[in-house]
């Protein structure tokens, strides 16, 4: 009796701790981290951007994605230039950055301040003053963009069709 | 004792493992192509265990996610998942839900329910009509429900709780999806397409069709409950310089069983535009028609409203205020042909406007202190005023403790001013709203990165809570007076355990004590509708696994206590769930069922409306392209 009940309890004890056949599902901030570096590729950046060096990504206010960037850009490689990762709390110094993302509630103060320097802007926030040249959403559970292609020429940066094609809406004008 | 020490091995060991396993991580996405991936499927940070919201109220967030992986497939029914609600299934498509006890068909009327913005309570009986109410579920990006009054920021009827429904934005459900559902007591189905418009604009349709059979009779015998449904609508979001714009709308229609001609239609539409004034102000104005109109058992009943609200937010240093004004105004029409129950007048405009503003001092980066206040008037009692005060301290990034005091009221509905049937009963012109002051607290945090918990205590303090008096001299007619008062109090408490990646735990429970009286030499008639029936406590508990990557597994059990005003409800336990497999990334085929433990089991009391709850077993399939 008694070796049976201590049977069934390391039975359900080798299920509880069985590891799990599932694979977790990723989170929405682990895919975004992925897709920043996977962006320079198909971006190319004017003369008076920065086109020495590491590529740098930049988290500018608020910062989502703790150690997933970093782990996100470790060993990837663009044309030969390796990634960096860099926190500014504000815009100031963004001319030394690739990639921008920019976050939390003063991200539209942060994006004004950037003017209209040839770095390539990306936000969770689709609308308003907010809203970078890339802009995530989530579609069907699957995190998606959108590209704001008149920001970029403005901002002298040349998105390849392959990027725009993937993105769900393209602003041409 | 052996085995309780196994057990306790056992139990240790679980949490140990999961610790391991959070911090194995992430799955590797290094070597994904970008068009890859773009096809990952993830789970919103919503999904994740609640956010640390800074909000000092008791709050329960249920996400679109509970709700799809739960199985269930209308409103009242997705609100069972938050414990500070008390949901009572009267029929196949009206239920009673409220927070903090006053549950009933009639004395459900302190809940303020908003669907996108847009306020669903009627002024016939201060209450909601749920079978009118039906949003895609797919489309909900959330539902809040706050137990507790608010007043201040939300209005007349936020006295016992709040419930928020958000729905996505247009460009969050891009593509189209189709839904349909089988079973022996209801069938569903769905289509919805949405597309973007621009580099951020994105609108989407969607039309949905529902058909509930009726339940078994209950005290008052079998009637006719058999509804069939189905709404059509849209959703478009757009994005222009600074501004936010969004227009939405939605046709409803229903048949009904009772009599040819039975069922109701309703239509709403609402704009919304929001947009930023320099860098530390943003603004929102919103307005919407709605109307419906319903045909039961030779009663007519009609109601149109039309809602304007300015909101203006501003933070200045230490201070975030908002402030704003809104002018609400509805039509009403109510023709009675089955008895000589009747509004006088049948048809009455009537008229709410408010100001209201509060603001959030942040003392120190630990310390907030809250105040705010609406004047509210309206067209039977005049201006009102509602005020608020609260603190919050955030002792560290995990936890948050608060402390309120708040005044909310009731306004009177038609039914409790003009409802009129000499010689049994006259009209009660003097009939003043419903206040409450309450007094709450609660604390909310993530002690560890896999759990989390809330637990919120409150006493409610009532008076000029309604009763059915006979007239001076103890003969007809009887008329509704002010006649109750007293105080309730109770405890909510809900927590949320990820024992692994793959299973999510979650269990809540309310309590609730009344001690509400009718004031000294007074008499109530109808107790059970001023006062509602509550259960003393329920208990919810959820379970959700990821068994395999393609099949999802979720339990969910809830225990009610019995409802003790004659004729009584016993306590009962019951139970639902949802076994769910994705087939090739954008097929999903399930079965889901819910109360699974009896055959039928009554939840609510009521002798004329009530039937019982079945048990209800169906299969689906929900595609995506």
């Amino acid at each position: 009796m008694k070796s049976a009940r201590a049977s069934i309890v390391a039975a359900l004890g080798a299920v509880l701790l069985a590891p799990s056949p599932a694979r977790a599902e990723v989170s929405d901030v682990a895919v975004k981290a992925a897709f920043l570096p996977r962006f320079a590729r198909y971006v190319t950046w004017p003369p008076n951007g920065h086109t020495s060096g590491p590529m740098t990504i930049c988290v500018i206010g608020d910062d989502p994605f703790g150690g997933l960037l970093n782990q996100a850009a470790t060993g990837q490689q663009v044309d030969g230039r390796s990634f960096m990762v860099k926190r500014m709390a504000s815009g100031a110094g963004a001319i030394a950055c690739n990639i921008a993302f920019v976050g939390g509630s003063r991200a539209g103060e942060i994006l004004a301040g950037l003017g209209r320097q040839p770095v390539l802007t990306v936000t969770d926030s689709r609308s308003g003053a907010a809203r970078g040249i890339i802009h995530f959403a989530i579609v069907d559970g699957r995190v998606r963009f959108f590209i704001d292609n008149a920001q970029a020429q403005a901002r002298g940066l040349a998105i390849s069709s392959r990027l725009l094609a993937l993105a769900i809406g393209v602003n041409q004008r | 004792m052996r085995s309780g020490a196994v057990a306790f091995c056992t139990l240790s060991s679980i949490l140990l493992w999961t610790g391991r396993a959070h911090a194995a991580g992430e799955p590797d996405l290094a070597d994904l192509s970008i068009e890859q991936l773009a096809q990952i499927k993830v789970t919103s940070a919503s999904k994740q265990l609640e956010p640390l919201s800074e909000a000092p109220a008791a709050l329960f967030v249920i996400t679109g996610q509970d709700i799809e992986n739960s199985g269930v497939l209308s409103l009242p029914e997705a609100l069972r998942l938050a414990p500070n609600l008390n949901v009572q299934q009267v029929d196949a498509s009206q239920y009673a839900i409220s927070a903090r006890g006053f549950n009933g068909v009639q004395a459900g009327n302190k809940l303020l329910v908003l669907i996108d913005g847009r306020s669903i309570y009627t002024p016939l009986g201060d209450s909601v009509i749920w079978n009118l109410h039906q949003p895609l579920l797919e489309d909900v990006q959330q539902i809040e429900v706050i137990s507790g009054p608010g007043g201040t920021l939300y209005g007349p009827n936020a006295v016992n709780g709040v419930v928020n429904v958000t729905l996505k934005t247009a460009q969050d459900t891009i593509g189209t999806l189709a839904r349909a559902t089988a079973g022996a007591g209801e069938r569903s189905a769905t289509l919805r397409h949405g597309f973007a418009i621009g580099s951020s604009g994105a609108m989407r349709v969607y039309a949905d069709w529902h058909d509930r059979e009726g339940l078994p009779a209950g005290y008052g015998g079998r009637i006719d409950d058999d509804f069939r449904s189905w709404q059509a609508g849209f959703r478009s979001d757009f994005g222009a310089g600074s501004d936010n714009i969004t227009v939405e709308g939605d046709y409803f229609h229903a048949d009904a069983d009772t009599a040819p001609g039975d069922g109701a239609s309703a239509y709403n539409l609402l704009a919304r535009w929001s947009g930023v004034l320099g860098r530390s102000a943003s603004f929102q104005l919103q307005s919407y028609v709605d109307w419906y109109k319903r045909q039961f058992t030779r009663v007519e009943d009609s109601l149109s409203t039309f809602d304007n609200q300015a909101q203006l937010n501003i933070s200045a240093g230490p201070h975030e205020m908002v402030a704003g004004a809104g002018v609400r105004t509805t039509r009403d029409r109510f023709i009675n042909n089955l008895n000589q129950f009747q509004l006088n007048p049948t048809s009455r405009r009537l008229w709410v406007y408010n100001l209201f503003a509060q603001d959030r001092f942040n003392l120190s980066p630990k310390l907030s202190l809250i105040g705010g206040v609406k004047v509210e008037r309206s067209s039977f009692v005049g201006w009102q005023v509602l005020p608020n005060v609260r603190l919050a301290w955030q002792p560290s990034g995990r936890a948050l403790l608060w402390a309120a005091v708040s005044r909310a009221v009731r306004t009177p509905s038609r039914i409790d001013r003009e409802l009129e049937a000499l010689p049994l009963l006259a009209r009660s012109t003097d009939f003043t709203s419903e206040k409450l002051t309450a007094v709450e607290g609660g604390y909310r945090g993530q002690p560890a990165s896999w759990l989390s918990f809330s637990v919120n205590l409150f006493y409610n303090l009532y008076s000029d809570i309604r009763t059915t008096e006979l007239a001076p001299g103890g003969g007809l007619p009887v008329q509704l007076l002010n006649g109750i008062k007293g105080h309730t109090y109770g405890i909510e408490a809900w927590g949320t355990a990820q024992l692994a990646p793959w299973w999510r735990l979650s269990l809540g429970g309310s309590a609730l004590h009344k001690d509400l009286h009718v004031k000294a030499g007074r008499l109530d008639l109808q107790p059970r509708n001023s006062l509602g029936v509550d259960p003393n406590w329920q208990v919810t508990g959820s379970s959700q696994m990821d068994l395999t990557p393609k099949l999802k597994l979720t339990l969910d059990v809830r225990g009610v206590d019995e409802l003790d005003l004659p004729p009584e409800v016993p306590g009962y336990v019951e139970a639902g769930g949802q076994l769910a497999y994705s087939w090739r990334n954008n097929v999903e085929l399930f079965v889901a069922g819910r109360n699974l433990l009896h055959r039928s089991h009554r939840e609510n009391g009521d002798p004329g409306a009530s039937q019982l709850a079945k048990r209800s077993i169906y299969l689906g399939t929900r595609l995506r392209f």
